[in-house]
């Protein structure tokens, strides 16, 4: 059982990445990858909306009408949103200026209706929670990769700063001011960086796949 | 329809917990953020007044005023001080001015942003222009910049229209 709870944890983040591999999620993760910073604030809140609402929902799953069930997980997934924007604009106001409607956006993330609706619903909390986690770190990676090629080509480094004071932690510099490619910054550049990571993604899965067939096959002929 | 009302209760009593949780965290989180709120907004006055205390300003209700150019208003001291945003060719031009709400003095002058051309209209946003203005009485005529006509006009004509609205404001 905890070897199967660690696979499905792994699976959320390269082979079953939900951005890359089952795409969804994809509207915020084109509109908000400008910058690191951007990139690291949706991925939490996104985190922790997937992992309580999973919990919630496998918790209340076994007495929950099975007509009204996408009701019922959209007000659950909408109040945690609610209250997790609530929550970053007193504390991160900076954060909330720059994410904007992409916080409220979260309800209709397809990612957390779709997990809640394909996972929690069938298995208990603390599965859930795994499944919720897994995801949510699979949807932070995809958005930080998208995040840091896009904003390292457009603006030659990356800048990381504290959401809740809006100080710099680190800043680095690689590429020349002349050098840089702003139309990354531009929604043409989220679709290239988007169609690239998902085309290395692809290729993996498909590599991954292979050997596992090859592996399969030799143990058959034991 | 004894079907009907359990899926009715059951989205009811959904519902309720949610908004009790909300109200909750509605609690917890409004003072912070309208706290949050008044500092950006003392920020920008900081631009003007460089010494201001942002628990000394206080936002004025302008939901009974009508007018397109004024943004906000904010009581500090004597002064109102309304931020005004105003087209001259263009749009985007945003300034704040300082009025004093005993004698109608502007007291204070501070451009912003400036959306018309560099060099002539953007001369409202330099300090001759700001001097020429600084304890004029608002409501009367006041100087506008000669060869930038229409920006600054745009700029006196919302002046004029912040002090008509220092009366209505004035007793509240």
């Amino acid at each position: 059982m905890e070897n199967s709870r660690l696979k499905a944890f792994k699976n959320g983040l390269i082979k079953e990445n939900p951005v890359f591999s089952l795409f969804l999620g994809i509207c915020s993760t084109l509109a908000i990858t400008t910058c690191v910073d951007n990139a690291i604030g949706m991925g939490i809140a996104v985190i922790i909306v997937l992992t309580m609402s999973n919990i919630i929902i496998s918790l209340i799953r076994n007495i929950t009408p099975d007509e009204i069930r996408i009701p019922v997980y959209i007000v659950v997934i909408a109040t945690l949103v609610k209250i997790i924007q609530m929550l970053i604009s007193a504390y991160a106001p900076s954060l909330n200026t720059s994410l904007g409607v992409f916080i409220p956006l979260i309800v209709v993330n397809c990612i957390i209706l779709g997990r809640a609706e394909a996972f929690a619903s069938k298995n208990n909390p603390m599965d859930s929670a795994i499944d919720g986690i897994g995801m949510g770190i699979g949807y932070t990676l995809a958005v930080l990769t998208m995040s840091l090629i896009r904003e390292v080509i457009s603006t030659g480094g990356f800048i990381v700063s504290n959401p809740f004071t809006t100080e710099k932690i680190f800043g680095i510099t690689f590429i020349p001011e002349e050098y840089c490619i702003s139309l990354f910054s531009s929604p043409v550049g989220a679709f290239i960086t988007f169609a690239c990571l998902a085309a290395a993604v692809g290729a993996y899965k498909a590599y991954a796949d292979k050997k596992e067939a090859e592996a399969e096959k030799a143990k058959e002929v034991k | 329809m004894n079907k009907i009302t359990h899926l009715t209760l059951f989205l009811g009593i959904v519902s309720a917990l949610a908004g009790g949780a909300l109200a909750f965290a509605n609690q917890l989180t409004a003072p912070i953020i309208a706290e949050n709120e008044a500092k950006a907004a003392a920020e920008n006055l900081m631009v003007m007044y460089p010494e201001l205390d942002p628990a000394a300003i206080e936002k004025v209700d302008i939901s009974g005023i009508d007018s397109k150019t004024i943004e906000e208003v904010y009581r500090y001291g004597d002064c109102l001080i309304f931020k005004m945003s105003v087209s001259g060719y263009k749009e985007g031009t945003t300034f704040l001015v300082s009025i004093n709400v005993n004698d109608k003095t502007i007291d204070n002058f501070q451009a912003i942003s400036n959306g018309d051309t560099k060099g002539i209209g953007s001369q409202v946003m330099d300090e001759p222009f700001k001097e020429g203005l600084l304890g004029k009485d608002a409501s009367q005529d006041l100087d506008t910049i000669s060869g930038a006509t229409v920006s600054s006009s745009a700029v006196v004509n919302g002046i004029h229209e912040a002090a008509n609205a220092v009366d209505q404001l004035k007793g509240e």
